[in-house]
């Protein structure tokens, strides 16, 4: 018992570091990054410095304090940036951004990072877990025009290739704020969408809603019609378990009894006058509550003031 | 003196802009007036009063005249106030799935797991809801509201207020308020509808006594019940999950102490609560809208149709049963999740018809597994519209 009671403890504390050191890898990202802002977003101070914006995919807020983000993976860890502890600021609402200064300045807040990105060759930038090691998101900044980003074609989304590898050209992509649909979004949705799909998808596609009524209705009845199946195969192997059961402590063998001989169900006509025998035989019935319980009513005063009758009794209809 | 005066006669003024009189409109009248109807229903009646006194009540809270300009923090949708703060269950969802723990702790699937073809009249019923979809749409609701409508066919006020406040907030009140009354007036709706689908012949079928369920299968019930159809559809788990799982609380046998607390009292306290504050969200400037009317009439819509559906996919199902395993069609009305009120009528009609034919546990099965069929529709109008 003890044994069993250590061995589940270090199953739940192995669950539980791989669930810390998964938790932000996979949903927070890299989503778009300005490596020269002559004219773009101004930082808090005035200044217009590059900027890397984080984003949370999760439906669930994301804490991201005892982040590393680094230029250089190769050097100590201790020089790469740590997103500051105890700021509420870096407590990410679901599905939100969040911007970084890359000004080498990490002494004006938590956003403002110790490092600077390169306007001249292309910049390396990594996100690393506070383990260190656990390498959350990377990306290559190719070499950018002002007020250019780099930045993901969906928020948060990574395209993979037939071979499973990044498909770079289908997940990033040049933004300039210039050209159709590639706006320049710091702290906002690379995506900006104003409608739900899915409902313009079937108001288009299934006006009348047959096509909904016929998929839902086939969803339902297969999900009950599933627990029906399952049902009747664990009724019968339940129905066969209690009914060798009940042979065997008949002291019957099943399989040297022929069907006929075997005691498959006790009739409800039996059990009644098993239990009429057992009545008669023993006197037995339900214990009852002897208590009588008599509220007896003082006439002393007129009820109307009375708290007994106008406090503590309900009403009855 | 004259200042004195000028200044109470500017108080009294200020106070009665912050009456209820000065701000009183008609539709805050009409409003009242069919708070006072719920109660009358509830108390002299006796319908549903559970719900329709918490309900009734709350549309009378909640239509009470007041200054919404003032910024004084009383209405149901002031961000703050203490009725905007209990509401937060209702719109964010989570008292419904409360109710479900409770529905689950409270209800004994023994009927459905004896004869589990009965599931199937359950799935069946849930046309009522998809049937509903239909309608809406052709009267013109995007498909988001219409799948939000249509769900008062479920007859299960706890997941018409779950998809309402996921798929179109704006008319959760008018549906909640639907549903409820709807559920209330079944044993109104659902009798000539059942007589009108079905021959004496069939009225008078007599069903073979269910079978004894094993402690060990009730307890399978849950867990497999869970694992089936949230892997179908997960979107359905909020309310899956907490009926499943109020069920296993149930059987289980060790944890009495909690199955009681979740089908007593906390139910109890959750349905104070969500009735209350559902009603109070029907204020008449929100309200009284063409739109209340039409969920109205496509809620009625939806209860017929379910209520049908369920009966004549019983006959159906009948054509490909053996005789001495036909299953009477008074019982496939049972299919809505109105429990166990369904069920009773079932009950009742076939005693109208034969006095010694009792139908209360075969129509059981269907009105649970419709329990489960409404849950499921409503995570696939969540899986396909959210």
């Amino acid at each position: 018992m003890k044994t069993l009671k250590l061995i589940a403890l270090a199953a739940l504390a192995l669950i539980s570091l791989t669930a810390t050191g998964q938790a932000r890898k996979g949903v927070l990202h890299i989503n778009e990054v300005m490596t020269i802002n002559e004219s773009n977003f101004v930082d808090d101070f005035g200044g217009r410095p590059a900027w890397i914006e984080l984003y949370n995919s999760k439906f669930a807020p994301l804490e991201i304090s005892s982040v590393y983000i680094t230029t250089d993976s190769t050097t100590s860890p201790d020089t790469w940036y740590a997103v500051p502890l105890h700021d509420v600021n870096t407590k990410l609402p679901k599905r939100q951004h969040i911007v970084f200064w890359a000004d080498g300045m990490p002494s004006r807040g938590t956003f403002h990072t110790n490092f600077v990105l390169a306007a001249d060759k292309p910049n390396e930038i990594y996100l690393f877990d506070s383990d260190k090691k656990t390498l959350i998101d990377h990306v290559t900044v190719p070499v950018l025009a002002p007020n250019t980003t780099y930045a993901r074609a969906k928020d948060g989304i990574t395209v993979y290739d037939k071979d499973g590898n990044v498909d770079v050209a289908a997940t990033w992509e040049v933004r300039n704020d210039i050209d159709e649909g590639k706006y320049i979004t710091p702290s906002s949705n690379n995506v900006i969408e104003d409608r739900n799909d899915k409902v313009e998808k079937f108001a288009d596609k299934d006006p009348h809603g047959f096509g909904m009524a016929a998929m839902a209705m086939c969803i339902v009845f297969s999900a009950l019609a599933v627990l029906c199946i399952a049902f009747m195969i664990i009724s019968k192997i339940g129905g066969a378990i209690t009914k060798s059961n009940k042979m065997r402590s008949h002291g019957i063998d099943v399989k040297e009894t022929p069907r006929e001989e075997r005691p498959d169900h006790d009739s409800g006509e039996e059990i009644t006058a098993i239990v009429m025998a057992l009545h008669e035989h023993l006197n037995a019935h339900d214990n009852e509550s002897h208590v009588l319980t008599i509220n007896k009513v003082k006439r002393a005063y007129s009820p109307w003031s009375s708290k007994i009758y106008n406090m503590r009794q309900l009403p009855h209809r | 003196m004259i200042l004195a005066q000028n200044f109470f006669m500017e108080n009294l003024n200020e106070f009665w802009q912050f009456t209820g009189f000065a701000n009183a409109t008609w539709q805050h009248f009409v409003m009242l007036a069919v708070g006072l109807f719920f109660i009358w229903l509830a108390i002299k009646k006796n319908f549903e009063p559970m719900l329709l006194v918490p309900i009734g009540f709350g549309i009378l809270i909640g239509n009470i005249p007041f200054n919404t300009t003032a910024g004084l923090e009383i209405g149901i949708y002031e961000e703050g106030s203490v009725l905007n703060i209990l509401y937060n269950g209702v719109s964010a969802g989570w008292y419904p799935p409360l109710i479900f723990l409770g529905i689950g702790a409270m209800t004994d699937f023994s009927a459905l797991i004896a004869n589990p073809k009965l599931m199937l009249i359950g799935a069946a019923a849930q046309f009522g809801i998809f049937g509903a979809y239909m309608v809406a749409l052709a009267i013109g609701f995007a498909p988001d509201q219409a799948g939000a409508i249509a769900i008062i066919g479920g007859a299960d006020g706890p997941t018409a207020i779950f998809l309402s406040s996921k798929l179109a907030p704006n008319l959760m009140g008018a549906i909640a308020v639907s549903a409820y009354s709807y559920m209330a007036l079944v044993p109104v709706i659902q009798p000539p509808l059942m007589r009108l689908f079905t021959t004496k012949k069939e009225r008078l079928i007599r069903m073979k006594p269910a079978r004894a369920v094993s402690q060990n299968e009730k307890i399978i019930f849950p867990i497999v019940g869970l694992l089936l159809t949230c892997f179908v559809v997960p979107s359905g788990l909020p309310l899956l999950g907490m009926l499943f799982f109020g069920n296993l609380l149930r059987e289980s046998g060790v944890t009495t102490r909690l199955a009681k607390t979740a089908s007593n009292a906390l139910t109890d306290i959750v349905t104070i609560l969500l009735g209350m504050t559902v009603g109070a969200s029907t204020q008449a400037t929100t309200f009284l809208t063409k739109e209340t009317i039409f969920i109205f009439f496509l809620g009625f819509m939806a209860f017929i149709i379910a209520s049908s559906s369920g009966v004549l996919f019983v006959k159906l199902f009948n054509l490909f049963l053996p005789k001495e395993k036909k299953i009477n069609p008074l019982i496939g009305n049972a299919g809505v999740s109105a429990v166990p009120m369904s069920a009773r009528i079932s009950n009742n009609l076939g005693l109208e018809y034969d006095p010694s034919n009792y139908l209360l546990m075969h129509a059981m099965g269907p009105n649970v597994a419709g329990v489960i069929g409404s849950a499921v529709a409503a995570g696939v109008l969540l899986g396909f519209l959210a």
